[in-house]
């Protein structure tokens, strides 16, 4: 269709459903060569990464369907802290502005962020930001032990890495000189600087096959709607003040996090006063993470299906005190921010109990990462994380899934590959009856996991895990999942500790169960026998949790 | 005078394709199928078939069947009763799947249930290492018993073996079919080390279940097939279509069901890797639209991209990763929830957006007026004046225009402040983006530049949208081929038997020995010929290609590299550099490399399939008009019958060039041409993209 026709159809529902549709595949391309074009499997394989486009005027119109949800909401941000560095006025074609600042970009020194200003006749028409998980950024590497962040590598203010096209290589050689496995890091760098070319090429190319002259109009059609089904959602909910409080262990003790969400006609406010003050330890959470894990939470509440982009997250207003663990300052460490930071995902489900009880979902058992370091029996080295998940948290009509994460998300390593690569055996992997909150809907299972160190050299292994003192919570009257636990040869060990295996040594991971939903008593007997027959839960289990006597009932 | 015979099972329709092999002619027959029991369509449609033209089944030497059987009965959870013995510590494996959840924002996600519930998985004492070194030997006489319980308590009638690291060392799996064989005889067991005898234990025991499931299902139904051909006078050669645009004897199709999973759409892509070989045109995509879904394919080189996993019964919509994953040889498929009936709906941003939802043959479409109030594909296309009402399957059926109006009218158009046209306009056009999108994505993951390539289009709705996504995509040439509405029966006659191996078995490159390695290679391809000898094929007869699944050290997914024949250890480096390179740009890490999967296939020469040509003829005369929509209105558009058209003969659009089972939609400025061999060709010149 000729452009003056495609005008006169100005932007009616068919042409901006389609040219949605496209942006929205444009990033998903520019995604594709960036997993295409990066070294680290952290790009490749976790798609620990995202790819959002900008208007003009530094309005969110796409961001990559594969995003993981911590980089929601964050390009708008970090653009505005590169613009005033940068004024746009300033920016030439061929410019690429990175940082890595946590508070500037998405909360730790190990996420890039990469911005390319696209140009069009020499006007500039949109951004283009592409951020990774970098292999390595310096200091002490990845994990809590950092007191401050300087203890956490480099810390690159709002910079250029290309002057119109021309590389600066002091920058390059500076992280050159501060980071491990130095080619991977710069190879990723620089992925992230071809993808957003690629993506300046395709936002061209849209606007000259749609004959517009910028995004303007469009992404504010597109805001404009993405906002309207927001409101539209959130106005369903009923109005009111909803609290919550939940304790979460940190490094060094118990820690409190709370909030409080209020709900006015179709918008929201969510607030974490009453949250405990930073700690000396790598988990602060910066604000930019914070509010990233709030507007996760609540697009799976309200339009989970929506394409994300800088419209739905108008009707949500996110505040946190200053200095506060979900609000952390400089110079507090964040390299591990996410082990406190996805405790936001349970929080406000938790308060939202009362305006959405159909839509909310008990605690999850969440992810259990454990980082084993020694040599392979042929004589590599071995240096990997093992990722085991917990139970999955029950929702209203549907239990949780066994073994399965939330709200992070990473795939298990299968125990062939596992024990191919590393040379450790995997006794067992089992699902452990009774561990998911009795309910209407029950938790998901937990499992049990035992390795042991066959390598037949010093095998180290470092643990960070969680629900080891406070279960996953059920919601509706649903009943907690049983706790995470780790042990060495069998003695219960410190869950947050580093063990050095011997050979024939074993390390066992006992796995949260998911939270139950609603009262074990609007269970139905037939569901509740099935769990029996296939042994997901105990004779026991089903007199204590449901009250129903199967007497000698064996499971087969 | 020998014939061969296509068969190929859809969901409504059993589609016949019947090649005389002195002449090139080819006789096609459409039957419903017979979902009770789809041999009894196959019988009837041949015996119909054979009859009309006069001729004795006799004549037939072969028959190349193509089925969705396996696939539906994995859908429809209607198979054996099946039971496992797995390594102790394991039988939960089905129960734990991947631990990942295939879609973030979608808490109310659902994964499929493990075919084989969990109170019949029974667990051994055996272990085995990834090296194939046996920890724990195996206690058979507690197998037995559990296998007993297994049979005798649960009536288990088919049992998966899936033992750890089973593909290193298959001793215990083996000597467990043993026993089981013993014990009952009229049990049918499936080898996790024979089935798939690759890593990853979820993927491969899941599809080890999956071939134990449907196994006696398919056994029965191959049984009921030979003993009606026989009857029938058939006394030539019966093969099976695989996943992987290969055919199987029916003795290898009985072992190994989850081969035939993706048949029908196989033999498709196969047809069109066929037509690009005729026409000199070894780089397409392969665009196949029917009633429900799309399906899309690349043929790199002449042949189709294969690959080893596939998804089948997804569980939630059209959603990847919802469903149960198979670990087997198949075409590398996009498959689209976008087809006539899918419907279009109003969505959560007041935009228009279609499928996966379909209003499959029943109710159907509005216009169909079986029912249906939903506006669907066909109801647009109907009203964009692109199918006829009165010639709708050849004029099998008729369409009700005005239900199709009303239908898009009062969802769509009205809710959106449009015009019913633009509307429909726009149900179209996002299904051309859909598809487009797909292809994209694909495309750009395999590092395929489409640019200069073909698009082959069929299927009944592909014809009606292919010169929308090629505009799209920037595609300059599609390719219609005659008869596109059995396109896969033909596709059955252009398929060679073949048979791959891919076996795990992780090494160092660097500390692989040159003997070590060949003699790997060796007997994975004494394994692949095997099935093919047995056929009756010479040895020499046989091509055989080896590829490597490789990776760096410390990587956890590898690419697969294509080794020429020849290939010596010490090339394996540049080889690897060379794939991964096209892959992933020019990346390059300074690591160890790791071989992890062998593979072999060995291939029977394809058959012959010259199909005869249409007579010569002048200049292509219009049928008659009618209005269709094209970007700014509707226009008087000249309407073609395709069996008319002469050899040579041109036509400018917009056009619509009508057979029985789709229609060619050309739009202005557009030109197709009829070649060489009946196809139709459009040229899309200057094609850089274009908009709605």
């Amino acid at each position: 269709m000729t452009a003056a026709a495609t005008q006169q159809q100005s932007l009616d529902a068919v042409s901006v459903g389609i040219m949605w549709d496209r942006l929205v595949a444009i990033s998903d391309e520019i995604v594709t060569t960036l997993v295409r074009t990066s070294f680290s499997t952290i790009v490749s394989e976790s798609y620990d990464l995202t790819v959002a486009l900008m208007d003009r005027d530094g309005q969110l119109m796409a961001q990559g369907t594969y995003s993981v949800p911590v980089f929601m909401g964050t390009a708008p941000a970090t653009l505005q802290h590169m613009l005033d560095r940068f004024p746009a006025h300033s920016l030439r074609p061929g410019d690429v502005v990175i940082t890595n600042d946590p508070w500037l970009g998405t909360g730790h020194t190990f996420d890039i962020n990469v911005m390319r200003p696209v140009f069009q006749g020499g006007r500039l028409i949109a951004y283009v930001m592409s951020i990774t998980h970098l292999p390595d950024i310096g200091g002490l590497g990845f994990g809590a032990a950092a007191r401050e962040i300087y203890h956490e590598g480099l810390r690159l203010p709002v910079c250029k890495l290309f002057e119109a096209g021309q590389r600066n290589d002091f920058i390059v050689e500076l992280m050159r000189n501060n980071v491990r496995a130095a080619d991977q890091v710069i190879g990723d760098l620089l992925a992230n600087v071809t993808a957003t070319k690629a993506g300046e090429d395709m936002l061209g190319a849209f606007l000259a096959e749609y004959g517009l002259a910028d995004f303007t109009a469009l992404s504010g059609e597109i805001r404009g709607r993405s906002e309207a089904a927001t409101r539209q959602r959130i106005a369903r909910m009923a109005d009111g003040s909803y609290l919550n409080e939940i304790q979460i262990e940190g490094v060094d003790g118990p820690l409190t996090l709370a909030c409080r969400i209020d709900i006015t006609g179709d918008a929201m406010t969510v607030d974490f006063a009453g949250t405990a003050p930073a700690v000396r330890r790598g988990i602060n959470v910066p604000f930019c993470y914070t509010r990233a894990m709030v507007l996760y939470s609540m697009k799976c509440l309200t339009v989970p299906e929506l394409p994300n982009n800088g419209g739905s997250v108008v009707p949500i207003t996110v505040t946190a005190p200053t200095g506060c663990l979900l609000h952390a300052q400089p110079p507090s460490p964040t390299g591990a921010r996410h082990m406190i930071g996805h405790f936001v995902s349970p929080l406000v489900f938790g308060a939202l109990a009362g305006a959405v009880p159909d839509q909310i979902q008990a605690d999850c058992g969440m992810l259990d990462l454990m980082t084993f370091q020694g040599r392979h029996r042929d004589g590599h080295d071995v240096s990997t994380i093992y990722f085991a998940s917990g139970g999955f948290g029950a929702l209203a009509g549907r239990d949780g899934a066994e073994t399965t994460p939330g709200p992070s998300n990473m795939a298990v390593v299968p125990v062939e590959v596992w024990e191919t690569l590393t040379s450790t055996t995997i006794e067992h992997k089992r699902l452990l009856p009774d561990s998911g909150g009795a309910g209407a809907a029950r938790g998901g299972l937990g499992q049990e996991v035992v390795i042991r160190n066959d390598s037949n050299n010093l095998l180290t292994v470092f643990c960070m895990a969680n629900r080891t003192e406070f279960p996953p919570l059920g919601i509706m009257g649903g009943s907690p999942g049983r706790l995470r636990q780790h042990r060495v040869n069998n003695e219960t060990v410190d869950p947050k500790g580093h063990y050095e295996l011997q050979p024939g040594d074993r390390i066992t991971m006992i796995e949260a169960g998911g939270g139950g939903y609603g009262d074990s008593s609007g269970r139905s007997r037939e569901a509740i026998q099935v769990d029996l027959e296939e042994g997901f839960i105990t004779p026991e289990g089903a007199a204590r949790d449901y009250g129903i006597d199967y007497g000698t009932f064996e499971p087969s | 005078m020998a014939y061969r015979l296509g068969i190929d099972i859809g969901g409504t329709f059993t589609d016949f394709a019947l090649f005389n092999e002195a002449d090139g002619s080819v006789a096609i027959h459409k039957q419903l199928t017979t979902p009770d029991d789809p041999s009894r369509a196959v019988l009837q449609g041949t015996a119909g078939l054979l009859a009309g033209h006069d001729l004795d089944l006799a004549a037939v030497v072969e028959i190349v069947h193509g089925t969705t059987l396996v696939t539906n009965a994995v859908i429809e959870r209607k198979g054996a009763r099946t039971g496992m013995l797995t390594t102790r510590g394991f039988r939960d494996v089905l129960d734990m799947a991947r631990e990942k959840r295939y879609d973030v924002f979608d808490l109310r996600l659902v994964f499929p249930d493990p075919l084989v519930p969990r109170r019949w998985r029974g667990e051994v004492d055996e272990r085995c290492h990834y090296d194939g070194r046996v920890e724990i030997p195996l206690d058979l006489a507690g197998a037995r018993a559990t296998l007993t319980g297994l049979v005798e308590e649960h009536g288990i009638e088919s049992l998966a073996i899936c033992l750890l690291h089973g593909y290193a060392n298959p001793g215990h799996e083996q000597a467990l079919r043993e026993m089981a064989a013993a014990a009952y005889p009229d049990l049918m067991v499936s080898l996790s080390s024979e089935v798939s005898p690759a890593w990853r234990e979820f993927e491969r025991f899941t599809t080890t279940c999956i071939n134990a499931f449907t196994q006696p299902m398919f056994d029965q139904y191959l049984g009921r097939l030979e003993a009606g051909l026989a009857n029938l006078g058939f006394t030539g050669r019966l093969f099976v279509m695989s996943s992987s645009g290969g055919t199987l004897t029916p003795g290898t199709a009985r072992r190994f069901p989850v081969r035939v999973i993706e048949s029908g759409p196989a033999a498709g892509a196969r047809m069109s890797a066929f037509h690009g070989r005729v026409l000199g045109r070894p780089e397409l995509l392969s665009f196949d639209m029917g009633g429900t879904t799309a399906k899309g394919a690349l043929i790199r080189g002449g042949a189709a991209i294969k690959v080893y996993h596939q998804e089948i019964a997804r569980a939630h919509g059209f959603k990847a990763g919802s469903g149960l994953p198979v670990q087997s040889p198949v075409i590398d498929m996009i498959e689209i929830g976008a087809g006539g009936g899918s419907i279009a709906e109003v969505d959560v941003r007041g935009t228009i957006s279609v499928g996966p939802h379909s209003a499959g043959a029943d109710p159907g479409p509005a216009c169909y007026g079986r029912g249906g109030t939903a506006p669907t594909l066909t109801d647009a296309n109907l009203v964009l004046g692109y199918l006829d009402p009165g010639f709708f399957l050849g004029g099998a059926m008729t369409l009700d225009t005005a239900a199709a109006e009303r239908a898009i009218g009062g969802q769509i158009a009205g809710p959106l402040a449009l015009t019913p046209a633009r509307a429909a306009w726009g149900i179209h056009e996002i299904i051309d983006e859909d598809v487009a999108r797909a292809f994209r994505i694909h495309a750009s993951e395999r590092g395929f530049d489409y640019r200069g390539s073909s698009m082959v289009a069929f299927g009944g709705s592909g014809p009606v949208h292919a010169m929308g996504v090629a505009r799209k995509l920037g595609i300059p040439r599609v390719i219609f081929p005659a008869a596109a509405g059995v396109m896969s029966a033909l596709g059955l006659l252009a398929s060679p038997l073949i048979f791959e191996v891919a076996r795990t078995r992780q090494a160092f490159v660097a500390d692989l020995a040159q003997a070590d390695f060949a003699a790997t290679f060796a007997a994975l391809e004494a394994e692949a010929m095997a099935p093919l000898t047995a056929a009756g094929i010479s040895p020499d007869a046989l091509t055989v290609s080896r590829q490597l699944d490789m990776r760096y050290h410390g990587q956890g997914h590898e690419i697969e590299v294509n080794l020429p024949a020849h290939t010596t250890v010490d090339a394996l480096p540049a080889l690897f550099r060379e794939h991964y390179a096209a892959v992933y740009g020019a990346a390059l890490l300074d690591a160890p490399l790791v071989v992890t999967t062998w593979k072999v296939e060995a291939s029977a020469p394809p058959p012959e399939l010259a199909t005869a040509r249409p007579p010569a003829a002048g200049e292509a005369t219009a049928k008659g008009t009618r209005q269709a929509y094209f970007p700014g209105g509707y226009v008087p558009t000249p309407v073609y019958d395709r069996y008319g058209l002469g050899l040579g003969s041109a036509i400018d659009g917009p056009a619509l060039i009508e057979e029985r089972e789709s229609t060619v939609v050309i739009g202005s400025g557009e030109r197709v041409q009829v070649d060489d061999f009946g196809n139709l060709v459009a040229e899309l010149t200057n094609n850089e993209g274009t908009s709605s």
